[in-house]
């Protein structure tokens, strides 16, 4: 290639950037507070937060208050394209000063590219030392021993069962107190969505979802069920997640529950006991749907919960972990390496300070509280996660489930290396197959699911041992922890 | 002496014709019209044809779009789209829904295009214009419309034919895999017949009346002025219409993505969903890698494919003109 095909090229690559950088930033401006600190000189600051939006609203105008002259110019992206949008701002060279660090490409790929500014002028281990103990985590959010982001959020059940009161009592689901029947085993939901589609005459159905967003939601519910059964992978949500840690592998194959619980999953619907048209149905619209009263459980977050109540509607409860037996053969696990990487400074940001004061206050306890009062997921920091002082019961319930999140094995501890290794997703993947199955696409169950665990672990050994080419000491076997009690907490030893 | 030994041939000297200008001189003569030209070339050039040739050169990479392309896989991406069962799927899906929708609404069109070109016709430009107006609508904005009213009365429709006995159970109109692609197909001819119509009813009005009050003389009835006089008048114009409609139907994207977004379990995805799928990695909120490389081999076979089709259209363009010339 001559040198002049080379200036063409990137002549063009910059026409093209500057182009779709202008359309962003008329796109961006649409989007932005609208707060009055909205200035040339405020901070730039991009998240992709929509109903935990007046959480951010508030924190902007304390730390406003509290940093006479700094302002904070936020903008929510639309969470399917922030990935993109991060991407493309960075190759523009006008990225955002603060931004939380999108899911792709990984966090290392991002501070390998130069996109993150490492924290440690101001990261000090005083600092470091309001968080708790494990929060920095080599590979996670520290890289060469560099600290980059600090997390915001701690670990709760990712999701629940949803449980309609007023679904449940109008068909007698009572108990003799008149407090409603609440299903924890599978067996005990089996027989409340038959009740319910039954005894309503056509008014509600047993059980609904929302899956036209093709945000994953069935494999949400194989998530939940399965992981009570005992595969403590669950469904992965992600191309490294989900994976078995006694046997470093996928077991959907090997591990009945995936196939027992998809099994019931297909009786449920020939049995009439779902909302029909859950499959073209938006997450939006159900979660409408279920407030009305149109179906009597759920599957989903605690992401549900700021909307219902902003709507009033308090008359439901939730439960973790539905199982075969009555007590849980598996958990959910604490997130330390998810978490801990909330939000970053830009390398590229030219009021580093003030940027990471920013990053400060978002990250701060009294932040945090307020993220837990404002029913937007549980803290970092654990002293905030007390039932007892918040209003919402729903909510209160799901902090009161985070004694429900064990410790588990965290690969990344042992060795560090591993946090190059990422692995593609295959296509379909697990929440297409659960859609097939559940549409009656896919017939051979077994076979679809064996087929789809060799071919995850098949792309993720592709992804180790590329790592692995380039000199790392990685391998399958970081992966392995035959000596872990799912039931129990584990801690991960340093290799 | 023979008349032909007196007869004078003329001169051999070139015709006297005015020699042609320069190419400069042309493009000089005519510089305002490259002007004008120009702006539209430069946007073309940038937005369509380079990319055209700069996503060739990433099919043989592995990339995620992100920094610059490195993991050379050489012609790994054709091989794995090849033999890709979702993407026949999507080929076979998109060119259902150009088969079924090109002749349903050609038909329609035409049949409505007649009835709009009728003179004695009142408030024909009321219905024109009722006719148009989904076509001036986004389909992104079709999409999220029906989608919410499938939600909302969708559930009524189908417990109504349930009770009637016409279904077994209730069907859920665009998550049923049996039922989704032919309702995006319906979709799809309402949304766009506005185009073919005003097509058709420009052809109508090019047909001189006199040809239809001479058959009316000779005796011809409605039926007969139609095959033999509308068809005939209308067969150029007809065949633009064909062929816009087939670029039209092979390029659907955007109802699909809006309406189902290929789901479920693929049963609707087109090329250019499976595409987009590709490039920007699976749904929001997951962590999916997107494959540029993969997504641009997908794009160049596709293209390929609409170039063998295209090939056999002029093709058969071409016969059936000969066959009217003979």
């Amino acid at each position: 290639m001559t040198s002049s095909n080379v200036s063409r090229r990137r002549l063009l690559h910059a026409a093209a950037l500057g182009a779709g950088t202008m359309a962003l930033g008329g796109g961006l401006s649409a989007c932005s507070s609208g707060s009055p600190s909205a200035s040339a000189d405020a901070l730039a600051y991009w998240d992709w937060y929509v109903t935990q939006a007046p959480w951010v609203d508030k924190e902007i105008e304390l730390f406003e208050k509290a940093h006479s002259g700094v302002g904070v110019n936020k903008t929510t992206q639309q969470n399917a394209k922030y990935a993109d949008l991060v991407a493309l701002a960075n190759r523009s060279g006008n990225p955002p000063d603060v931004f939380m660090i999108p899911q792709v490409p990984s966090v290392a790929e991002q501070v390998a590219k130069g996109w993150l500014l490492p924290l440690d002028e101001w990261a000090t281990p005083e600092w470091q030392s309001r968080f708790p103990e494990g929060t920095f985590l080599e590979g996670a959010n520290v890289f060469d021993g560099k600290v980059y982001s600090a997390p915001l959020k701690g670990s709760g059940p990712q999701l629940q069962l949803y449980i309609h009161h007023g679904v449940f009592k109008s068909v007698g689901l009572t108990n003799p107190d008149g407090s409603v029947k609440i299903p924890r085993t599978w067996d005990e939901v089996t027989s409340a969505a038959q009740t319910i589609t039954k005894k309503s005459g056509g008014k509600s159905y047993g059980f609904g979802f929302g899956n036209a967003d093709n945000i994953g939601v069935l494999a949400w519910w194989l998530d939940l069920f399965v992981r009570g059964a005992g595969a403590p992978g669950g469904a992965p949500t992600g191309p490294g997640l989900g994976m078995d840690y006694r046997v470093g592998k996928w077991t959907f194959g090997t591990d009945r529950a995936y196939a027992d619980f998809l099994e019931l999953l297909v009786e449920w619907k020939k049995r009439g006991f779902f909302h029909p048209n859950s499959v073209s149905l938006s997450d939006e619209a159900a979660r409408a749907f279920f407030e009305r009263g149109k179906f009597g459980m759920t599957v989903g977050g605690v992401w549900n919960q700021p909307e219902w109540t902003q709507h009033k509607f308090t008359d439901y409860s939730l439960v973790t972990l539905p199982s075969p037996t009555t007590t849980p053969q598996g958990y959910y696990y604490a997130d330390p390496v998810g978490n801990g990487t909330f939000a970053a400074v830009s390398a590229k940001s030219k009021k580093a300070h003030e940027a990471f004061q920013w990053l400060d206050a978002l990250t701060s306890p009294a932040a945090g509280r307020r993220w837990v009062q404002a029913l937007n997921g549980v803290s970092a920091h654990p002293a905030n996660n007390d039932p007892d002082g918040i209003d919402s019961k729903p909510f209160a319930t799901f902090v009161g489930m985070t004694e429900q999140v064990l410790r588990g094995p965290v690969p990344l501890v042992r060795n560090p290396a591993l946090a190059a290794v990422a692995p593609s997703a295959p296509k379909p993947d697990i929440s297409d197959v659960v859609t097939g199955i559940y549409t009656g696409q896919i017939k051979d169950v077994q076979s679809e699911l064996s087929s789809l665990a060799d071919k995850k672990f098949q792309l993720f050994s592709d992804a180790v041992a590329a790592v692995a080419k380039k000199g790392k000491k990685v391998s399958t076997s970081d992966y392995v922890f035959p000596d872990w009690d799912p039931t129990k907490p584990y801690t991960t030893k340093k290799a | 002496m023979s008349l032909l030994a007196t007869r004078q041939r003329p001169p051999r000297t070139a015709p006297t014709v005015a020699p042609r200008p320069g190419l400069w001189r042309r493009i000089r003569a005519a510089k305002w019209s490259y002007a004008y030209l120009a702006p539209m070339a430069v946007l073309l050039l940038a937005f369509v044809v380079y990319p055209i040739f700069a996503s060739f050169g990433y099919t043989f990479y592995r990339w995620n779009g992100i920094g610059e392309p490195g993991d050379y896989v050489g012609l790994a991406n054709f091989q794995q789209i090849l033999h890709d069962r979702i993407f026949w799927g999507a080929v076979g899906h998109t060119f259902v829904y150009a088969f079924v929708l090109v002749p349903v609404q050609l038909v329609l069109a035409l049949a409505l295009a007649l009835v709009l070109n009728n003179p004695k016709l009142k408030f024909a430009l009321f219905f024109r214009t009722v006719y148009f107006i989904p076509v001036v609508t986004s389909a992104a904005v079709v999409g999220v419309v029906i989608q919410l009213m499938l939600a909302n009365f969708g559930d009524s429709a189908g417990s109504l034919l349930a009770k009637t006995g016409v279904t077994d159970g209730q069907i859920d109109w665009l998550g049923d895999p049996h039922t989704a692609l032919a309702v995006i197909i319906l979709i799809g001819i309402w949304h766009t017949l506005g185009y073919n119509l005003v097509y058709f009813l420009a052809g109508l009005q090019t047909i001189p009346a006199e040809l239809y009050e001479a058959a009316k003389l000779d005796g011809c009835g409605p039926v007969q002025s139609f095959f033999r006089i509308t068809i005939p008048m209308l067969r150029q114009v007809g065949v633009v219409i064909v062929v816009l409609a087939f670029i039209g139907s092979f390029q659907v994207f955007d109802l699909v993505q809006v309406l189902t977004g290929g789901g479920p379990y693929f049963a609707t995805e087109v090329v250019n969903t499976y595409i987009y799928h590709l490039a920007f990695g699976g749904s929001p909120g997951s962590a999916a890698q997107p494959d540029v490389g993969l997504a641009s081999a997908a794009s160049f076979l596709y293209g390929l494919l609409l170039i063998v089709f295209s090939a056999l259209q002029v093709l058969a363009l071409r016969g059936i003109g000969r066959r009217r010339a003979a």
